[in-house]
């Protein structure tokens, strides 16, 4: 069974990596361009494990990740935070909203692959 | 897609997100308070910054990591974003923008000036407020060398050479590391598992285990969501602590973590069930993994750890399979987006055939109504219905190519900061109607007009701050540009708050360049007009900012090359208002279409003033060949189409044609004769040099219902043939024939 | 749903145990007690500590109860995970397939 990753990033350029990426190392993509159309494509295609952006527009990260942990169905679906912000702070916030892990950019697909890998089975 | 491709993505993302900045700035420079302009203005900059950092633009990161760590005090409102804190944004989003440019294209961006730039934006998240001078010289310089650069001349790379990697090996020194290891609730709420952690943890090397079940209690007392599980784990690996712990990189605010080296033989006295990690280990040396009696009191057996092994082995042999289907995946996720990006020619393609089809319908429609006595046939009506959706389908083809000119009018706010810096003035452009849309080859070409005329209002439109209190007005001028559609045009308006234009001084410069006689008696319009005058400039002394010996007619002449027209009007110390209307197309025309010595020739509508029925008495003989026409008692050269363009070797009589009256490069009028006016209509313009060659006095051609070719005139290049000037010399005509390349 | 009883007593697992399912398989378990339990973990492909916790309560419960408690059919993947968190469950599989 291939791996499914729901990416959520406004960034059409990171959107467009991570796609390459993932699907090189042969998982299935899903994409999302904000929280409120990840939310919404989280409905019916049950990812393996969810890839998100901090900063984006109508739903950020944040609100994103309470969203997914708040979902009784979804609510045990690891994910992952994809940002550049590396400070202790904004990486507190992220895991107080729920989130499993983080992969600091700039993007490196070795790092992402990894991350993934170590939160799914 | 590969990287290339994403590369040019990122770029195009970047013009986006710059033009984001620069609005959302902008709006908080109005006053704007709204949290989500601040988030967007942050989003743009930590965007570029991302995209940037994926391709290793370090330049660009680093200018813009400090930008971002400004805005982020704005975002948390720890910095108030008055107008102080926003010149310098402002500023550092032009920086951001050449940043991104010299990234692209190569070159170098102005390091000083991103230096200072770098300093003030820091002083400001410092908490700072910016002194207004200069930035002065820093110590530091965060901006790298230009990025074109970056790469060594020689083309190679230093590749870390690591003696571990290739001579460790099992004889590597080894650590046996003693974990303890107790989850809380919220690592498994946070997605995190224990197990994954083990599975990763025995990734390291050996691995034995004892899981401590003591505090499990019974089943009707268990919250089936707490944890009650911990472990104690002895791994013995070659990595080092770092790697021990960083397993636990996502999970150790979520747990009870202690990672200890200790002596390899207190390892081996502890209780606990060695892990298999490696299947080739266990197959070859099943015996290999030390077996300490465990406190389970169950030895590990080897079948337990063959299957293990067997599914390891599916696992592998699936994976290549999975990366075979991944391109299908790519596919059917990228169908996920609202719009496409099509490549301008494929576009020019369509609207080129939609232009023959148009052709062909109305050919269509003359032969029927020529062969067809029966006025209301099923034919009749079928053609009708043909003809709207001809034009139907050609609106929509347009409307693919139309634009907002926002992208022209943000450009615009840049200059102007920066020519308002460099005269040391302040001031405000205020932007209206910017979403209102154009063709894209109309946008284009009006940037460089505009930019110069902008250029020209700040410069010679606004006066200096003291003289603008001096005259009882806000030392901060203004400057407003606006665009909207008027009666299937674009009309853009450039309004600035200054001086107005000093009319004595304009009819002085233009008596002193032969322009006019000195006795001339010219309205307020016309002496406005005068600045549209080839050759002149109104400026005492020529400075960098309007350029040198570049004046108002070179926008003159670039608009009309465009199908459009230009005005002025000002008033003496409130200012002036230039008056463009273009085209919304270059691919069709307005045009008039005349016989001229047998042929038909279609004469740009914008060109034509008013047509006239000469009377003989108005006409009068100037010279041996020259002629004049007088139009309520001004006199202007006749200029006999048919002659200039060699389609008859003598002058026709006035009388019997029509006299169209232009108005041409400089604002100079002349009357066009032409034998008959046939009818106005829309044509569809076809590149004459794309096609054929270029002729001069003609700017392309265009092919009218009944089938026939029909040349469109070049007006300017007329009239200037008409000054005796050869059409031979017809480099200034080039601009013009830019018009027909849009065919 | 992290089961289903095929029949009186024997209860088998989903494929995917994880967070979520520990509550249903603790509600499954619950409404069993008192008989002897026959557990087919042949089809689990994942098994999160969790799921194993309220398994082994269940096993301790039983005991107390004095009831079976056997794990009939394991999964490879069940089994490997078992012996990577360190949990033994040799003496609750079923005879046939004890080593």
């Amino acid at each position: 069974m291939k791996k499914k990753v729901l990416t959520v990033d406004d960034s059409r350029t990171i959107r467009n990596m991570l796609l390459v990426t993932l699907n090189n190392a042969g998982f299935e993509t899903i994409q999302a361009e904000d929280g409120v159309e990840g939310l919404e494509v989280l409905e019916g295609c049950n990812p393996d494990v969810i890839v998100t952006d901090i900063n984006m527009p109508r739903l950020d990260g944040f609100g994103f990740i309470e969203g997914v942990r708040r979902n009784e169905k979804y609510r045990a679906i690891p994910i992952l935070v994809l940002t550049t912000e590396s400070d202790a702070e904004k990486k507190n916030r992220a895991r107080q909203a729920g989130a499993t892990g983080w992969i600091v950019k700039p993007f490196d697909p070795a790092k992402l692959i990894d991350a993934i890998e170590r939160v799914t089975a | 897609m590969d990287m290339n491709e994403i590369k040019e993505i990122f770029f195009q993302e970047c013009e986006e997100q710059l033009a984001e900045l620069e609005s959302g700035l902008l709006k908080l420079n109005d006053g704007d308070r709204d949290p989500e302009t601040v988030n967007a203005v942050f989003r743009a900059v930590h965007s570029i910054k991302g995209g940037a950092g994926a391709f290793g633009l370090d330049d660009l990161v680093s200018f813009a990591h400090v930008f971002e760590t400004t805005l982020d005090c704005v975002r948390s409102n720890k910095l108030e974003p008055n107008q102080d804190v926003l010149k310098v944004m402002l500023k550092s989003a032009d920086v951001l923008a050449d940043l991104v440019t010299a990234s692209r294209d190569g070159g170098s961006v102005d390091e000083s000036r991103s230096r200072g730039l770098v300093k003030e934006l820091e002083a400001l998240a410092k908490g700072e407020m910016p002194s207004g001078g200069a930035a002065e010289a820093p110590k530091a310089a965060p901006v790298a060398a230009a990025a074109p650069a970056a790469t060594d001349d020689s083309g190679f790379q230093p590749i870390p050479f690591s003696f571990d990697d290739d001579f460790g090996g099992d004889d590597a020194a080894k650590s046996v590391f003693e974990v303890t290891f107790k989850p809380r609730r919220d690592l498994f709420a946070k997605g995190n598992e224990a197990a994954l952690l083990l599975r990763d943890l025995s990734r390291l090397g050996e691995m034995a285990i004892n899981c401590d079940t003591e505090a499990l209690p019974a089943l009707d007392k268990i919250d089936p969501e707490e944890t009650y599980f911990s472990w104690t784990i002895s791994v013995t690996t070659d990595k080092t602590e770092q790697d021990v712990r960083a397993v636990f990189e996502f999970a150790e605010w979520d747990c009870d973590l202690e990672v200890s080296e200790v002596a390899a033989e207190a390892a081996e006295e502890l209780p606990m069930v060695p892990v298999p990690f490696d299947l080739s280990a266990l197959d070859d040396e099943p015996a290999a993994a030390p077996a300490p009696t465990p406190v389970a009191e169950v030895p590990v057996d080897t079948k337990m750890a063959a299957a293990a092994a067997r599914v390891e082995k599916k696992e592998a042999a699936a994976a290549p399979a999975a990366a075979a289907a991944a391109n299908n995946a790519a596919a059917a996720a990228n169908a996920a987006g609202q719009t496409i990006r099509v490549d301008l020619d494929r576009v020019d393609r369509l609207i080129n055939l939609v232009g023959e089809l148009v052709i062909n319908q109305a050919m269509l429609s003359q032969s029927v109504v020529e062969n067809d006595t029966n006025g209301t046939s099923s034919i009749n009506m079928g053609l009708e219905e043909l003809q709207q959706l001809t034009r139907e389908i050609q609106d929509s083809v347009m409307a693919i190519r139309a634009q907002p000119v926002k992208p022209v009018f943000q450009r615009m706010s840049r200059i102007v900061r920066e020519v308002a810096d460099m005269v040391g003035k302040s001031i405000r452009l205020v932007t209206e109607g910017e979403n209102t849309e154009v063709d894209k080859t109309v946008i284009d070409k009006i940037a460089e007009p505009l930019t110069h005329m902008i250029r020209n209002a700040v410069d010679h439109g606004i006066e200096s701050p003291e003289k603008r209190e001096a005259a009882g007005k806000d030392p901060e001028g203004t400057i407003k540009l606006s665009a909207k559609h008027r009666s299937g045009r674009i009309l853009i308006e450039l309004i600035d708050d200054g001086g107005g234009i000093n009319r004595e001084r304009v009819k002085q410069k233009a008596i002193d360049n032969d322009l006019i006689s000195p006795d001339a008696n010219l309205s307020d319009e016309e002496i406005d007009n005068l600045i549209f005058a080839p050759g002149f400039s109104t400026a005492d002394k020529i400075s960098d900012i309007s350029g040198r010996g570049v004046g108002m007619d070179v926008v003159k002449r670039s608009i009309q090359a465009l199908g459009g027209r230009i005005s002025i009007s000002s008033r003496p110390g409130l200012g002036s208002t230039f008056t463009m209307s273009l085209p919304l197309t270059l691919a069709v025309l307005d045009g008039m279409v005349v016989t001229v010595a047998g042929q038909t020739l279609v004469v740009p509508l914008t060109a034509i003033v008013e047509t006239l029925q000469p009377e003989a008495s108005s006409i009068h003989s100037f010279g041996a060949n020259q002629r004049l026409i007088s139009i309520r008692n001004s006199f202007c050269p006749l200029v006999d189409v048919g002659r200039i363009l060699n389609f008859r070797s003598t002058q026709a009589n006035p009388v019997e044609g029509v006299a169209l009256l232009v108005e041409s490069e400089g604002g100079g009028q002349r009357a066009l004769m032409v034998d008959a006016i046939q009818g106005q209509r829309q044509v569809v313009i076809k590149s004459l040099e794309a096609n054929y060659t270029h002729v001069p006095g003609i700017a392309a051609a265009t092919i009218l219902g009944d089938g026939r070719v029909a040349l469109i005139l070049d007006v300017d290049a007329v009239v200037a043939a008409s000054r005796g000037q050869s059409m031979k010399q017809d480099g200034a005509l080039k601009a013009d024939m830019s018009l027909a390349a849009a065919g | 749903m992290a089961s289903k009883k095929a029949d009186k007593g024997s209860l088998k697992l989903v494929p995917v145990l994880d967070l979520n399912e520990a509550s249903v398989l603790h509600g499954q378990l619950t409404s069993m007690r008192g008989e002897d339990v026959k557990i087919d973990a042949s089809e689990v492909e994942r098994v999160g500590v969790q799921c194993v916790q309220v398994l082994l309560a269940a096993a301790k419960t039983w005991e107390a109860d004095s009831k079976n408690f056997v794990f009939e059919k394991v999964s490879e993947a069940f089994e490997k995970t078992m012996q990577l968190i360190g949990i033994n469950i040799d003496h609750l599989l079923a005879k046939e397939i004890r080593q």
